[in-house]
Protein backbone atom coordinates (compact mmCIF):
# COMPACT_ATOMS: atom_id res chain seq x y z
CA UNK A 1 0.00 0.00 0.00
CA UNK A 2 1.54 3.31 -1.05
CA UNK A 3 1.61 6.53 0.94
CA UNK A 4 -1.58 7.97 -0.57
CA UNK A 5 -3.47 4.74 0.12
CA UNK A 6 -2.24 4.76 3.71
CA UNK A 7 -3.39 8.37 4.12
CA UNK A 8 -6.81 7.43 2.76
CA UNK A 9 -7.07 4.54 5.17
CA UNK A 10 -6.13 6.76 8.13
CA UNK A 11 -8.65 9.34 6.95
CA UNK A 12 -11.34 6.66 6.86
CA UNK A 13 -10.73 5.98 10.54
CA UNK A 14 -11.45 9.62 11.35
CA UNK A 15 -14.63 10.07 9.35
CA UNK A 16 -17.85 11.07 10.97
CA UNK A 17 -20.58 8.46 10.58
CA UNK A 18 -24.01 8.58 12.18
CA UNK A 19 -24.24 6.43 15.28
CA UNK A 20 -24.83 2.82 14.33
CA UNK A 21 -28.29 1.52 15.16
CA UNK A 22 -28.75 -1.93 16.65
CA UNK A 23 -30.91 -3.55 14.00
CA UNK A 24 -30.92 -7.03 15.55
CA UNK A 25 -34.17 -6.63 17.56
CA UNK A 26 -36.04 -5.27 14.54
CA UNK A 27 -34.71 -7.99 12.26
CA UNK A 28 -35.62 -10.75 14.71
CA UNK A 29 -39.05 -9.23 15.26
CA UNK A 30 -39.68 -9.18 11.53
CA UNK A 31 -38.64 -12.79 11.18
CA UNK A 32 -40.86 -13.72 14.10
CA UNK A 33 -43.85 -12.11 12.38
CA UNK A 34 -43.74 -14.78 9.67
CA UNK A 35 -47.06 -16.61 9.87
CA UNK A 36 -46.78 -19.93 11.58
CA UNK A 37 -49.39 -22.64 11.05
CA UNK A 38 -49.89 -23.64 14.65
CA UNK A 39 -51.40 -27.04 14.07
CA UNK A 40 -50.01 -30.50 13.74
CA UNK A 41 -49.02 -31.14 10.18
CA UNK A 42 -47.31 -34.01 8.52
CA UNK A 43 -44.38 -32.38 6.83
CA UNK A 44 -40.81 -32.88 6.11
CA UNK A 45 -38.81 -30.95 8.64
CA UNK A 46 -35.69 -29.16 9.54
CA UNK A 47 -34.49 -28.39 13.04
CA UNK A 48 -31.65 -26.85 14.95
CA UNK A 49 -29.42 -29.75 15.66
CA UNK A 50 -26.16 -31.45 15.75
CA UNK A 51 -26.96 -35.09 16.07
CA UNK A 52 -25.23 -38.10 17.45
CA UNK A 53 -24.67 -39.99 14.30
CA UNK A 54 -22.94 -39.15 11.07
CA UNK A 55 -22.08 -35.79 9.69
CA UNK A 56 -22.31 -35.38 5.98
CA UNK A 57 -21.17 -32.93 3.37
CA UNK A 58 -24.21 -31.81 1.44
CA UNK A 59 -23.98 -30.99 -2.26
CA UNK A 60 -25.03 -27.58 -3.42
CA UNK A 61 -28.29 -28.39 -5.16
CA UNK A 62 -31.51 -27.46 -3.45
CA UNK A 63 -35.03 -28.11 -4.52
CA UNK A 64 -38.12 -26.04 -4.11
CA UNK A 65 -38.78 -24.82 -0.61
CA UNK A 66 -42.37 -25.65 0.15
CA UNK A 67 -42.78 -23.99 3.51
CA UNK A 68 -40.65 -22.65 6.28
CA UNK A 69 -41.09 -21.60 9.87
CA UNK A 70 -38.96 -19.44 12.05
CA UNK A 71 -38.01 -19.80 15.64
CA UNK A 72 -35.41 -17.37 16.91
CA UNK A 73 -32.03 -18.32 15.51
CA UNK A 74 -33.44 -21.26 13.58
CA UNK A 75 -35.39 -21.84 10.45
CA UNK A 76 -37.42 -24.99 10.06
CA UNK A 77 -37.78 -25.55 6.37
CA UNK A 78 -39.97 -27.94 4.44
CA UNK A 79 -38.50 -28.83 1.07
CA UNK A 80 -39.53 -30.97 -1.83
CA UNK A 81 -36.48 -33.19 -1.71
CA UNK A 82 -33.46 -33.25 0.53
CA UNK A 83 -30.12 -32.83 -1.23
CA UNK A 84 -28.32 -36.14 -1.56
CA UNK A 85 -25.83 -36.52 1.26
CA UNK A 86 -22.31 -37.88 1.15
CA UNK A 87 -20.96 -39.33 4.34
CA UNK A 88 -17.94 -37.46 5.56
CA UNK A 89 -17.33 -38.46 9.15
CA UNK A 90 -18.76 -40.60 11.89
CA UNK A 91 -17.67 -38.33 14.70
CA UNK A 92 -17.72 -34.77 13.50
CA UNK A 93 -21.26 -33.85 14.42
CA UNK A 94 -20.94 -32.56 17.94
CA UNK A 95 -17.74 -30.60 17.90
CA UNK A 96 -14.92 -30.67 20.42
CA UNK A 97 -15.37 -32.43 23.76
CA UNK A 98 -14.66 -30.06 26.65
CA UNK A 99 -15.27 -29.88 30.37
CA UNK A 100 -18.40 -27.99 31.37
CA UNK A 101 -16.34 -24.98 32.53
CA UNK A 102 -14.34 -24.93 29.31
CA UNK A 103 -17.52 -25.21 27.28
CA UNK A 104 -19.14 -22.30 29.13
CA UNK A 105 -16.07 -20.14 28.55
CA UNK A 106 -16.08 -21.09 24.86
CA UNK A 107 -19.73 -20.22 24.26
CA UNK A 108 -19.90 -17.27 26.65
CA UNK A 109 -22.91 -18.26 28.74
CA UNK A 110 -23.82 -20.67 31.55
CA UNK A 111 -25.32 -23.92 30.39
CA UNK A 112 -28.90 -24.48 31.47
CA UNK A 113 -29.69 -27.92 32.90
CA UNK A 114 -32.43 -29.72 34.81
CA UNK A 115 -31.86 -29.39 38.58
CA UNK A 116 -29.33 -31.87 39.93
CA UNK A 117 -28.39 -33.21 36.53
CA UNK A 118 -24.75 -33.26 35.50
CA UNK A 119 -23.90 -33.68 31.84
CA UNK A 120 -22.05 -36.89 31.06
CA UNK A 121 -20.17 -35.19 28.25
CA UNK A 122 -20.13 -31.67 26.79
CA UNK A 123 -19.24 -30.76 23.21
CA UNK A 124 -18.84 -27.34 21.60
CA UNK A 125 -19.16 -26.72 17.89
CA UNK A 126 -17.98 -23.55 16.22
CA UNK A 127 -17.54 -21.70 19.54
CA UNK A 128 -21.30 -21.15 19.61
CA UNK A 129 -23.29 -24.35 19.95
CA UNK A 130 -22.94 -26.53 23.07
CA UNK A 131 -24.34 -30.05 23.16
CA UNK A 132 -24.55 -32.10 26.36
CA UNK A 133 -25.15 -35.80 26.71
CA UNK A 134 -27.60 -36.43 29.55
CA UNK A 135 -29.42 -39.51 30.76
CA UNK A 136 -33.12 -39.64 31.53
CA UNK A 137 -36.01 -42.07 31.16
CA UNK A 138 -33.53 -44.90 30.81
CA UNK A 139 -31.74 -43.56 27.76
CA UNK A 140 -29.31 -40.93 26.53
CA UNK A 141 -30.53 -37.46 25.60
CA UNK A 142 -28.85 -34.64 23.77
CA UNK A 143 -29.43 -31.12 25.02
CA UNK A 144 -28.07 -28.43 22.67
CA UNK A 145 -27.95 -24.75 23.56
CA UNK A 146 -26.91 -21.64 21.72
CA UNK A 147 -27.44 -17.94 21.77
CA UNK A 148 -29.09 -16.98 18.49
CA UNK A 149 -27.05 -13.77 18.23
CA UNK A 150 -23.84 -15.79 18.48
CA UNK A 151 -24.68 -18.47 15.98
CA UNK A 152 -26.15 -15.86 13.71
CA UNK A 153 -27.75 -17.86 10.99
CA UNK A 154 -28.96 -21.39 11.08
CA UNK A 155 -31.23 -23.36 8.83
CA UNK A 156 -32.37 -26.93 8.59
CA UNK A 157 -34.22 -28.68 5.81
CA UNK A 158 -35.58 -32.15 5.14
CA UNK A 159 -38.25 -34.19 3.51
CA UNK A 160 -38.77 -37.13 5.85
CA UNK A 161 -42.33 -37.38 7.07
CA UNK A 162 -42.73 -36.10 10.54
CA UNK A 163 -45.17 -34.24 12.71
CA UNK A 164 -44.53 -30.66 13.76
CA UNK A 165 -46.54 -29.36 16.68
CA UNK A 166 -46.37 -25.91 18.20
CA UNK A 167 -45.76 -25.96 21.95
CA UNK A 168 -45.03 -23.52 24.74
CA UNK A 169 -42.38 -24.03 27.38
CA UNK A 170 -42.84 -21.74 30.37
CA UNK A 171 -44.68 -19.29 28.14
CA UNK A 172 -42.10 -19.20 25.36
CA UNK A 173 -42.61 -20.70 21.90
CA UNK A 174 -41.28 -24.01 20.76
CA UNK A 175 -41.72 -26.82 18.27
CA UNK A 176 -42.11 -30.53 18.80
CA UNK A 177 -40.81 -32.62 15.91
CA UNK A 178 -40.85 -36.35 15.45
CA UNK A 179 -38.37 -38.37 13.41
CA UNK A 180 -36.82 -37.86 10.03
CA UNK A 181 -33.53 -36.98 8.44
CA UNK A 182 -32.52 -33.39 7.93
CA UNK A 183 -29.74 -31.07 6.84
CA UNK A 184 -28.17 -28.40 9.01
CA UNK A 185 -26.73 -25.10 7.83
CA UNK A 186 -25.11 -22.67 10.21
CA UNK A 187 -22.55 -19.94 10.57
CA UNK A 188 -20.39 -19.79 13.62
CA UNK A 189 -19.15 -16.60 15.27
CA UNK A 190 -16.23 -16.34 12.86
CA UNK A 191 -18.67 -16.33 9.98
CA UNK A 192 -17.47 -19.69 8.74
CA UNK A 193 -20.01 -21.63 6.75
CA UNK A 194 -20.87 -25.21 7.60
CA UNK A 195 -23.43 -27.53 6.17
CA UNK A 196 -24.19 -31.00 7.48
CA UNK A 197 -26.75 -33.70 7.20
CA UNK A 198 -27.34 -35.75 10.28
CA UNK A 199 -29.64 -38.61 11.13
CA UNK A 200 -32.07 -38.12 13.97
CA UNK A 201 -33.28 -41.34 15.53
CA UNK A 202 -35.44 -39.85 18.26
CA UNK A 203 -37.79 -36.92 18.60
CA UNK A 204 -36.86 -33.30 19.01
CA UNK A 205 -38.12 -30.43 21.14
CA UNK A 206 -36.88 -27.00 20.06
CA UNK A 207 -37.72 -23.98 22.21
CA UNK A 208 -36.72 -20.51 23.33
CA UNK A 209 -35.48 -19.76 26.84
CA UNK A 210 -34.58 -16.10 27.35
CA UNK A 211 -31.70 -15.31 25.03
CA UNK A 212 -31.05 -18.97 24.33
CA UNK A 213 -32.45 -21.43 21.86
CA UNK A 214 -32.48 -25.00 23.21
CA UNK A 215 -32.96 -28.34 21.58
CA UNK A 216 -33.66 -31.64 23.29
CA UNK A 217 -33.34 -34.86 21.37
CA UNK A 218 -33.96 -38.44 22.42
CA UNK A 219 -36.36 -41.34 22.66
CA UNK A 220 -38.93 -39.28 24.51
CA UNK A 221 -42.62 -38.68 24.23
CA UNK A 222 -43.77 -35.11 23.87
CA UNK A 223 -44.97 -35.05 27.48
CA UNK A 224 -41.62 -36.37 28.76
CA UNK A 225 -39.68 -33.82 26.73
CA UNK A 226 -41.87 -30.96 27.92
CA UNK A 227 -41.53 -32.08 31.55
CA UNK A 228 -37.73 -31.93 31.23
CA UNK A 229 -37.77 -28.64 29.34
CA UNK A 230 -39.97 -26.89 31.90
CA UNK A 231 -37.55 -27.49 34.78
CA UNK A 232 -34.34 -26.60 32.95
CA UNK A 233 -32.70 -23.64 34.68
CA UNK B 1 -25.66 -10.34 13.00
CA UNK B 2 -23.98 -8.21 15.64
CA UNK B 3 -20.60 -8.92 14.09
CA UNK B 4 -21.57 -7.40 10.75
CA UNK B 5 -24.16 -4.73 11.39
CA UNK B 6 -21.67 -1.91 12.02
CA UNK B 7 -19.84 -2.42 8.74
CA UNK B 8 -23.11 -3.09 6.92
CA UNK B 9 -24.55 0.17 8.24
CA UNK B 10 -21.51 2.26 7.27
CA UNK B 11 -21.51 0.70 3.80
CA UNK B 12 -25.23 1.33 3.38
CA UNK B 13 -24.77 4.90 4.62
CA UNK B 14 -22.10 5.62 2.04
CA UNK B 15 -24.23 4.13 -0.73
CA UNK B 16 -27.63 5.51 0.20
CA UNK B 17 -26.43 8.87 1.44
CA UNK B 18 -28.89 8.89 4.31
CA UNK B 19 -28.79 7.37 7.81
CA UNK B 20 -32.48 6.39 7.92
CA UNK B 21 -32.26 4.70 4.52
CA UNK B 22 -29.07 2.96 5.62
CA UNK B 23 -30.76 1.54 8.72
CA UNK B 24 -33.69 0.27 6.65
CA UNK B 25 -31.32 -1.19 4.08
CA UNK B 26 -29.44 -3.12 6.76
CA UNK B 27 -32.66 -4.45 8.28
CA UNK B 28 -34.10 -5.50 4.93
CA UNK B 29 -30.76 -6.91 3.84
CA UNK B 30 -30.35 -9.04 6.95
CA UNK B 31 -33.91 -10.38 6.67
CA UNK B 32 -33.35 -11.25 3.00
CA UNK B 33 -30.00 -12.85 3.76
CA UNK B 34 -31.58 -14.98 6.48
CA UNK B 35 -34.26 -16.17 4.10
CA UNK B 36 -31.80 -16.74 1.25
CA UNK B 37 -29.41 -18.78 3.34
CA UNK B 38 -30.21 -21.94 1.40
CA UNK B 39 -28.87 -20.35 -1.77
CA UNK B 40 -25.60 -19.31 -0.16
CA UNK B 41 -22.69 -20.98 -1.94
CA UNK B 42 -21.10 -23.48 0.38
CA UNK B 43 -17.52 -22.58 1.32
CA UNK B 44 -17.85 -18.96 0.16
CA UNK B 45 -17.02 -16.14 2.58
CA UNK B 46 -20.06 -14.69 4.33
CA UNK B 47 -19.11 -11.01 4.48
CA UNK B 48 -19.10 -10.18 0.73
CA UNK B 49 -22.36 -12.07 0.29
CA UNK B 50 -24.00 -10.15 3.11
CA UNK B 51 -22.57 -6.81 1.94
CA UNK B 52 -23.85 -7.45 -1.58
CA UNK B 53 -27.41 -7.95 -0.30
CA UNK B 54 -27.32 -4.93 2.03
CA UNK B 55 -25.69 -2.75 -0.65
CA UNK B 56 -28.35 -3.66 -3.20
CA UNK B 57 -30.96 -2.49 -0.72
CA UNK B 58 -29.07 0.76 -0.11
CA UNK B 59 -28.59 1.50 -3.80
CA UNK B 60 -32.27 0.78 -4.50
CA UNK B 61 -33.31 3.26 -1.84
CA UNK B 62 -31.07 5.96 -3.23
CA UNK B 63 -32.40 5.29 -6.73
CA UNK B 64 -36.07 5.26 -5.72
CA UNK B 65 -35.62 8.45 -3.71
CA UNK B 66 -34.18 10.08 -6.81
CA UNK B 67 -31.29 11.32 -4.72
CA UNK B 68 -28.54 12.73 -6.90
CA UNK B 69 -26.53 14.81 -4.47
CA UNK B 70 -23.25 13.28 -3.42
CA UNK B 71 -22.77 12.37 0.22
CA UNK B 72 -20.25 14.82 1.60
CA UNK B 73 -17.97 12.95 3.95
CA UNK B 74 -16.80 14.77 7.03
CA UNK B 75 -14.01 14.22 9.50
CA UNK B 76 -15.19 13.62 13.06
CA UNK B 77 -14.40 16.66 15.19
CA UNK B 78 -13.78 14.93 18.50
CA UNK B 79 -10.53 13.13 19.26
CA UNK B 80 -10.92 9.41 19.63
CA UNK B 81 -10.50 7.95 23.12
CA UNK B 82 -6.90 7.07 23.77
CA UNK B 83 -5.52 9.47 21.16
CA UNK B 84 -2.46 11.41 22.21
CA UNK B 85 -3.15 15.14 22.30
CA UNK B 86 -1.20 16.79 19.45
CA UNK B 87 0.45 20.18 19.68
CA UNK B 88 -1.70 23.03 18.27
CA UNK B 89 0.64 23.26 15.26
CA UNK B 90 0.51 19.53 14.59
CA UNK B 91 -3.25 19.53 15.01
CA UNK B 92 -3.61 22.38 12.53
CA UNK B 93 -1.33 20.74 9.97
CA UNK B 94 -3.07 17.40 10.39
CA UNK B 95 -6.50 18.95 10.04
CA UNK B 96 -5.42 20.87 6.92
CA UNK B 97 -3.95 17.77 5.38
CA UNK B 98 -7.06 15.73 6.11
CA UNK B 99 -9.38 18.44 4.86
CA UNK B 100 -7.44 18.75 1.61
CA UNK B 101 -7.45 15.00 1.04
CA UNK B 102 -11.14 14.70 1.93
CA UNK B 103 -11.99 17.63 -0.32
CA UNK B 104 -10.21 15.87 -3.17
CA UNK B 105 -12.13 12.63 -2.49
CA UNK B 106 -15.45 14.48 -2.32
CA UNK B 107 -14.58 16.09 -5.64
CA UNK B 108 -14.28 12.77 -7.44
CA UNK B 109 -17.05 11.35 -9.59
CA UNK B 110 -19.53 9.27 -7.61
CA UNK B 111 -18.30 5.93 -8.89
CA UNK B 112 -14.69 6.81 -8.07
CA UNK B 113 -15.57 8.31 -4.68
CA UNK B 114 -17.57 5.28 -3.63
CA UNK B 115 -14.84 2.92 -4.77
CA UNK B 116 -12.26 4.83 -2.72
CA UNK B 117 -14.64 4.95 0.24
CA UNK B 118 -15.36 1.22 0.22
CA UNK B 119 -11.76 0.16 -0.36
CA UNK B 120 -9.92 2.53 1.97
CA UNK B 121 -12.42 4.19 4.33
CA UNK B 122 -14.32 1.00 5.09
CA UNK B 123 -11.23 -1.14 4.46
CA UNK B 124 -13.15 -3.65 2.38
CA UNK B 125 -11.23 -6.12 0.25
CA UNK B 126 -11.43 -5.76 -3.54
CA UNK B 127 -13.92 -8.63 -3.61
CA UNK B 128 -16.06 -6.99 -0.94
CA UNK B 129 -15.84 -3.62 -2.68
CA UNK B 130 -17.02 -5.26 -5.90
CA UNK B 131 -19.89 -6.90 -4.01
CA UNK B 132 -20.89 -3.64 -2.34
CA UNK B 133 -20.86 -1.67 -5.59
CA UNK B 134 -22.38 -4.42 -7.71
CA UNK B 135 -19.49 -4.46 -10.20
CA UNK B 136 -16.76 -6.89 -11.21
CA UNK B 137 -13.50 -7.06 -9.32
CA UNK B 138 -11.65 -5.88 -12.44
CA UNK B 139 -13.84 -2.79 -12.51
CA UNK B 140 -12.88 -2.07 -8.92
CA UNK B 141 -9.19 -2.32 -9.83
CA UNK B 142 -9.50 0.02 -12.80
CA UNK B 143 -11.66 2.52 -10.91
CA UNK B 144 -9.19 2.55 -8.03
CA UNK B 145 -6.28 3.16 -10.37
CA UNK B 146 -8.06 6.05 -12.07
CA UNK B 147 -9.34 7.51 -8.79
CA UNK B 148 -5.90 7.41 -7.16
CA UNK B 149 -4.34 9.01 -10.23
CA UNK B 150 -6.96 11.75 -10.11
CA UNK B 151 -6.35 12.33 -6.42
CA UNK B 152 -2.59 12.58 -6.96
CA UNK B 153 -3.19 15.05 -9.72
CA UNK B 154 -5.56 17.16 -7.66
CA UNK B 155 -3.38 17.14 -4.57
CA UNK B 156 -0.27 17.85 -6.64
CA UNK B 157 -1.91 20.84 -8.29
CA UNK B 158 -2.92 22.20 -4.92
CA UNK B 159 0.49 21.65 -3.42
CA UNK B 160 2.17 23.33 -6.36
CA UNK B 161 -0.17 26.31 -6.33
Amino acid sequence: MNELEQRLQRLGQELDYPSEPDVAPAVLARLDRRPFPWRPVAVAFAVVAVAVAAAFAVPQARTTILKWFHLRGAIVERVETLPSAVERSQAGGLGRQLSRDEAERAIGFELALPPGVKPRRVYVLGGALATMVLRAHGGPLLLSEYRASNLGLLKKSAVAKTVIVAVHVNGEPGLWLEGGQHALTYFNRRGEFRQRTVTIHGNVLLWIRGQLTLRLEGELTKAQALDIARVIR
Amino acid sequence: MHGYQGLAFRTAYLLSGNAADAEEAVQDGFVKAYRALGRFRRGAPLRPWLLRIVSNEARNRRRSAGRRDALALRVASADRPGDAVPSPEAALLGAESRARLLGAVNGLSEEHRLTIACRYFLELSEEETAAALGVRRGTVKSRLARALARLREDLGEEEGA
